[in-house]
């Protein structure tokens, strides 16, 4: 996407492919320059005698003797290198600043030899295959050259001729010549990016009779800009150096600003090439959340849409601030608001999930900041049906697992940006009136932890259940060195501990790490006994290291979280230096905070969703709401998402992408997933009515077991106040009239806060993206927003939420839950352990974990589709291992007891019911376990958040030119 | 115990004079020019002895291969005998501290806090003071004042700062010059100033003293060290005779002023003919002057000029960064002017 890769890109055509092939055809005249140049008149002079017959014959024996005479003069012609000092012969158009040229090309300058050859050949009436000879002769000649031709008018005119000739309507440019025209089109703009002054010849010395469209060269590319392949690649490549060489001057710009359609069909293409990407991602694996590249590599429409918008990205980068400009335009009117618009807010699921995931994709991979301005405008400022864009994502985050994850992931991609605008429109435009904190506190918004006061509170928040690792060895956890300690204290050679192999929690997900740890086969169950549980610590048993408890591991990560903060803290507020103000409570003035946007009162995207769940904010409690009906809806249309009579729901556009039978082969996904948990529900709930009151009930009453198996998996008795009750649905957004009446902290606010105290049911997925993002935000130096988050000591209206209110709950909910399950110890342990062998398991390379085979799903997979290899995410050859990871996480549901995961858990669901309660069981349990490892670990961070805050330095505004330079980049 | 010193290292990137306080030296004042052939550099000859450091190499190793930037961070045990250091405990505390998880914070806390006040006295440019944590406790800080005016003029005094080991919840830190200044707050023996008169309870509300330098941030409940470095700069502008630690001074200050300037001169002129000696304390971090060696401090002054504050790994994934399109004022997004074409 750089353009210095692009140029890279455009070396193996350069001067140096070329000169290989000239060696290799191993021309007749490598001969002193007199024997040459006395060859090439010999030709000429038989040349010019056809081409003075008056009336051509149309003869086939002219024909052939134009062409043999043509190749050989201009292969002598390509082969002459330039003439010494002093010889230059007249007519040249730059002969002062130009080395004199051979006394071949004098003579071809002299006798006007191509323009004649060319005159002829258009004359004679040009036939494709001569039309073929000459695009292929002038782009040998002009490839090859040893000496620069194009400053010659001798040379220019003809070359403009005949692509004049393939530019007419009549003539045109066979499809068949296509690859030669291109080829030769790049050729010229690679010598034009050598000599620049050749833009202005070529701009100027057009002939008359092409009138506007006078950049002859930019014309005929446009048409390939979207192609695939070698030769679209080569246009876009040839385009991309008539931009750089135009970037400076204002007349080219302008004639492509204003008499190229170049910006209109850049722009729109990319609205066609959306229009064939999958409507639908499916994916194997619950933890996928987002498109890697690995995922879109194989998807040929998606790759095609990935070229051109890095093309609109490497044209911004170097093109003239004019087009540059017009193209943003372009992008935001001709793509972003007719089509991804309207994307985003289609109303089925699938379409929704792709949407989103597409639209993070490509904020991920522009790097313009121009193109992301743009992307950010729309999504901050469109509004598509009264609501902003970014108001329609926001009420996604609310909602079923894989949309609610992809909309994380792009938040989360959002956030990365550190972009003023999106943080004021998300979070600091509520903030910023300071009508959520008591009066008395207002000074206190600038406070950081100086001593540490709110990491304590946030590391005293960890469940007492989720610190038995370290019990039993109380006496022996001895309490670490540091700096502090007092000088005279006999230092000594006391033990270390071994340094907490715990990826931190980002790690186990993101798995971005380049770490490349030993990874040996078996992670977790083969040894048991393994004082550091893990396989990342050569230590051999017998090492000398005094033994860690097991679980120390996990524990004692907190070095870890303290870096890992001190970067994110550091980069951030490097990130954020150049912002308007610092918002820190004073400026801007709370005074002039402004209007806040009315709340959206129905949610039309959310009412889609059975199984989100919605929150009241005034209660304090969440109020969880199921929709029977809604069950009833989904549960139908994934079942005909899923039928094999499926693409009644499928757009028109729906094009070739999707082969019949898709969404059969879906193998694991959240939603079938969902779906066959309902199923399984129905059938516990028919069995148990079996029981007690046969067959008289209706099929499906809303009943307490939905909300008590899918919203409030806890178990009974868990949070009474939890009720599977209202049915209307609302909002995030809680209606506020006036905005200084009641404080209100922004629905993003309050939609992950919702979420965060509903972390004990949602997916461990969910959760490791939830408290990631929550960190994100925790890095923002912003006094508003760290205050908001961090600052436990601070004191809130009664009526707004407090982060620590919200983990408070959360914890208390663990704690309960851990007290009903008397395994939990064991389970939580296992789960850790399972954790960490899954951050660890994306960089093993080799593959050592028996992957017990989904049997059911792969099998299917394989057997019912064939062409696998163009649909997206059908990852059946290249899994990563922490798919597999993924897949065994679920697979433990379906296959009871053969999975690895399944084995952590195995036992831990006693009770005689029945084997379909169990599963159900054991899902809300593994919910419950991993989130207790999750809220524990997110704890940590907080805490290193809030000590990192203390110490960092501000960063110096930069108004220097060193960021530009950065961002050039040339 | 050198490990945790290391650690300590990484933590602080701002320790060393001679990059990280870069504002400090160069912001406020013409260090350099008004003494150019000072040069104040750490003592950084003394390393860790081989042994050590392969330990921590090895340490480093097996633990996080692919992060070499953040150095040996290992915390080590804190042998058995040694002082908690943690605050006084609560009964809660207590009680954390027999399920042995959430105390073993502790030491993060102490540790940050004095960051965070270092932090603190880097923020706030004291004009002519120098301080440096030392390489073996965070709980002294070596420093050094230059006097530009006033009897104490071209006085350059080297200090060290003594911070109790329950702070904040302790006493006052302690200012003790390396040679006694002839002042009267200045213990002629010891060489220790008398902090103590102007932080009568320290870390308790705001002292009268300081109250209108309390201007930035998070400053108004509890004392800083910084001001009690604010204070041993201030004492040398302003003489104070009452309750003296050095009586003579005081009553030659009152008596008799031209004595008094005289000694003051003869004590200046000592101080600063000792300039060159080897720090009191044998400490890597210490602060050494030596005179002016262009091989030496010509490549460290041109750094410490041209020194721009990065990130330590901010090259990736930050080339877009920090958008913001807010004009200055406005609580409006996208409401700069859009960007006139730049060529």
């Amino acid at each position: 996407m750089e353009w210095m890769s692009w140029l890279s890109r455009l070396t193996p055509r350069g001067p140096g492919g070329r000169s290989s092939r000239n060696v290799a055809s191993s021309s007749p005249c490598t001969a002193d320059p007199e024997t040459c140049l006395m060859v090439f008149e010999n030709h000429w002079r038989q040349l010019s005698w056809v081409l003075e017959q008056q009336e051509p014959s149309g003869c086939s024996d002219d024909l052939t003797a134009v062409r043999n005479h043509t190749d050989q003069m201009l292969c002598l012609l390509a082969e002459e290198r330039p003439g010494e000092v002093g010889e230059g012969p007249p007519g040249t158009l730059t002969s002062s600043t130009v080395p004199p040229v051979g006394p071949i090309l004098g003579l071809v300058v002299t006798e006007n030899v191509l323009e004649r050859v060319v005159q002829w050949h258009l004359r004679r009436g040009l036939d494709p295959d001569s039309q073929g000879a000459l695009l292929k002769l002038f782009e040998m000649l002009i490839g090859q050259s040893q000496q620069p031709l194009l400053q010659h008018k001798a040379v220019l005119q003809p070359l403009l001729g005949l692509l004049g000739a393939c530019a007419e309507p009549q003539l045109g440019c066979p499809p068949s010549l296509e690859n030669s025209l291109v080829l030769l089109l790049n050729q010229i703009c690679v010598s034009m990016a050598r000599a620049p002054a050749v833009l202005e010849l070529l701009f100027r010395s057009a002939p008359v009779q092409h009138g506007p469209t006078n950049l002859l060269i930019f014309s005929l590319l446009v048409p390939f800009i979207h192609r695939d392949g070698a030769i679209g690649q080569q246009a876009r490549d040839a385009l991309l150096l008539v931009m750089a060489t135009s970037a400076s001057n204002q007349g080219v710009a302008r004639y492509i600003a204003e008499n190229s359609y170049f910006c209109p069909v850049l722009a729109t293409g990319l609205s066609a090439l959306y229009s064939s990407l999958p409507r639908k991602i499916e994916v194997r694996g619950d933890d996928w959340h987002a498109l890697r590249r690995e995922d879109w590599m194989g998807v040929s429409s998606l790759v095609l849409f990935m070229n051109s918008l890095e093309f609109c990205n490497a044209v911004i980068q170097v093109a003239h601030p004019l087009v540059r400009s017009q193209l943003v335009d372009y992008v935001h009117n001709g793509f972003l608001v007719p089509v991804m618009g309207p994307a985003l807010h289609k109303s089925s699921v699938d379409e929704m999930i792709a949407s989103t995931a597409y639209l993070d994709l490509f904020l991920r991979s522009v790097t313009e900041t121009a193109l992301l301005k743009t992307f950010l405008r729309f999504i901050l400022m469109h509004r598509h049906d009264n609501d902003t864009i970014l108001d329609t994502l926001l009420t996604r985050v609310s909602s079923n697992s894989r949309l609610c994850m992809v909309s994380l992931s792009l938040f989360r991609t959002l956030l990365s940006l550190n972009c003023e605008d999106l943080m004021l429109q998300l979070v600091l435009r509520y903030l910023l009136p300071c009508t959520h904190v008591m009066l008395s506190q207002r000074r206190a918004v600038r406070d950081t932890d100086l001593y540490g006061k709110s990491a304590d509170k946030f590391l005293s928040l960890i469940p007492e259940c989720c610190r038995l690792s370290v019990l039993p060895s109380a006496e022996r956890e001895e309490e670490p060195a540091f700096w502090g300690k007092v000088l005279n204290s006999p230092s000594s050679e006391s033990p270390v501990h071994p340094k907490p192999s715990t990826p931190s929690r980002l790690a186990l997900f993101m798995r971005q790490q380049s770490t490349a740890l030993p990874f040996t086969p078996s992670p977790t169950e083969t040894v048991p006994s393994s004082p550091r549980g893990g396989p990342s610590t050569p230590l051999s048993p017998d090492s000398p290291m005094h033994p860690v408890p097991e679980g120390l591991d996990w524990e004692s990560g907190y070095l870890e979280y303290l870096r890992d903060a001190r970067r994110g803290v550091e980069l951030c507020s490097w990130a954020c230096r150049n912002w308007s103000a610092p918002y820190d409570g004073e400026d801007p003035s709370p005074n002039t905070a402004p209007l806040l946007p009315p709340p959206p009162t129905s949610n039309p995207s959310l009412a889609m969703f059975p199984e989100h769940f919605s929150f009241q904010q005034g209660g304090g409690e969440a109020m969880l709401s199921t929709q029977s009906e809604a069950v009833e809806r989904l549960i139908s249309e994934l079942l005909d998402g899923a039928g094999p009579g499926e693409g009644g729901q499928q757009g028109p556009g729906e094009g070739g992408q999707q082969g019949p039978g898709d969404s059969n082969g879906q193998g694991i996904s959240i939603e079938a997933f969902t779906q066959e948990l309902r199923e399984l529900e129905e059938r516990v709930r028919e069995r148990s009515r079996g029981v007690g009151d046969p067959d008289s009930e209706e099929p499906l009453p809303p009943s307490p077991l939905d909300s008590d198996l899918i919203g409030n998996g806890a178990g009974a008795g868990v949070e009474p106040k939890v009720v599977g009750s209202a049915v209307g649905l609302c909002s995030p957004a809680r209606p506020l009239g006036q905005p200084s009446a009641q404080p209100y902290t922004g629905p993003f606010m309050v939609v992950l806060f919702a979420k965060l105290e509903n972390m004990l049911q949602n997916s461990l997925y969910v959760n490791i993206l939830l408290t990631g993002i929550l960190c994100q935000l925790a890095c923002y130096p912003q006094p508003l927003l760290r205050s908001f988050l961090l600052n436990t000591n601070m004191v809130f209206q009664p009526s707004v939420k407090s982060l620590i209110q919200v983990l408070g709950s959360v914890k208390n909910r663990i704690e309960v839950f851990a007290a009903s399950h008397e395994d939990f110890p064991a389970m939580l342990r296992k789960a850790q352990r399972y954790l960490v062998a899954r951050g660890k398991v994306d960089w093993a390379d080799s593959s050592p974990m028996g992957v017990p085979t989904l049997r059911r799903s792969d099998s299917l997979v394989k057997s019912r589709k064939p062409s696998l290899g163009d649909l997206i995410m059908r990852h059946t050859n290249s899994p990563t291992r922490a798919r597999h990871a993924a897949q065994l996480a679920l697979a433990h549901v379906r296959d009871g007891g053969q999975s690895l995961h399944s084995a952590l858990f195995r036992g831990g669901t006693g009770g005689g019911a029945s084997g379909l309660e169990k599963q159900v069981e054991a899902l809300r349990v593994k919910n419950a376990v991993y989130c207790a490892v999750i809220f524990s670990e997110f704890l940590k961070e907080l805490a290193a958040l809030a000590q990192e805050h203390a110490v960092s330095m501000p960063f110096l505004q930069s108004h220097d030119t060193e960021e530009l330079s950065s961002v050039l980049n040339f | 115990m050198n490990l945790n010193v290391t650690f300590v290292l990484s933590i602080l990137p701002t320790v060393t004079l001679a990059n990280g306080t870069g504002n400090t030296c160069c912001g406020t004042d013409n260090l350099m020019n008004l003494n150019p052939f000072w040069s104040m550099s750490t003592n950084t000859g003394r390393k860790r002895s081989d042994g050590e450091e392969q330990s921590g190499e090895q340490q480093q190793q097996r633990a996080s291969p692919a992060r070499p930037s953040f150095g040996k961070k290992q915390l080590p045990s804190i042998p058995k005998n040694a002082v908690p250091i943690t605050k006084p405990a609560s009964p809660a505390a207590t009680a954390q501290l027999a399920n042995g998880t959430h105390a073993s914070y502790g030491p993060f806390y102490l540790e940050y806090s004095l960051l965070a006040e270092f932090t603190l006295v880097i923020k706030q440019k004291l004009p002519g003071i120098y301080v440096q944590p030392s390489y073996k406790s965070a709980l002294m800080w070596f420093g050094v004042i230059f006097i530009r005016h006033g009897l104490y003029q071209d006085g350059v005094f080297k200090f060290t700062v003594y911070i109790p080991d329950n702070y904040p919840d302790g006493e006052c830190p302690r200012v003790v010059f390396d040679i006694p200044v002839f002042h009267p707050l200045v213990d002629p023996v010891s060489g220790e100033l008398d902090v103590r008169r102007a932080f009568t309870k320290w870390s308790s509300v705001p002292h009268g003293l300081f109250l209108q330098l309390d201007s930035d941030t998070a400053l108004r409940n509890h004392n800083h060290i910084w001001q009690v470095l604010m204070y041993a700069r201030t004492v040398f502008y302003k003489i104070n005779t009452m309750e003296p630690l050095n009586p003579e001074a005081a009553v030659l200050y009152d008596k008799d002023v031209q004595l008094f300037k005289s000694k003051v001169i003869d004590s200046v002129k000592l101080c600063n003919s000792h300039l060159f000696d080897q720090p009191k304390m044998d400490d890597p971090y210490a602060i050494s002057f030596s005179s002016w060696n262009p091989a030496i401090h010509d490549e460290a002054k041109e750094r410490m000029f041209s020194h721009k504050r990065r990130p330590e790994d901010h090259q990736k994934g930050l080339q877009v960064s920090g958008l913001s399109w807010v004009k200055p004022g406005s609580t409006q997004p996208f409401s700069k002017d859009d960007n006139p074409p730049q060529s």
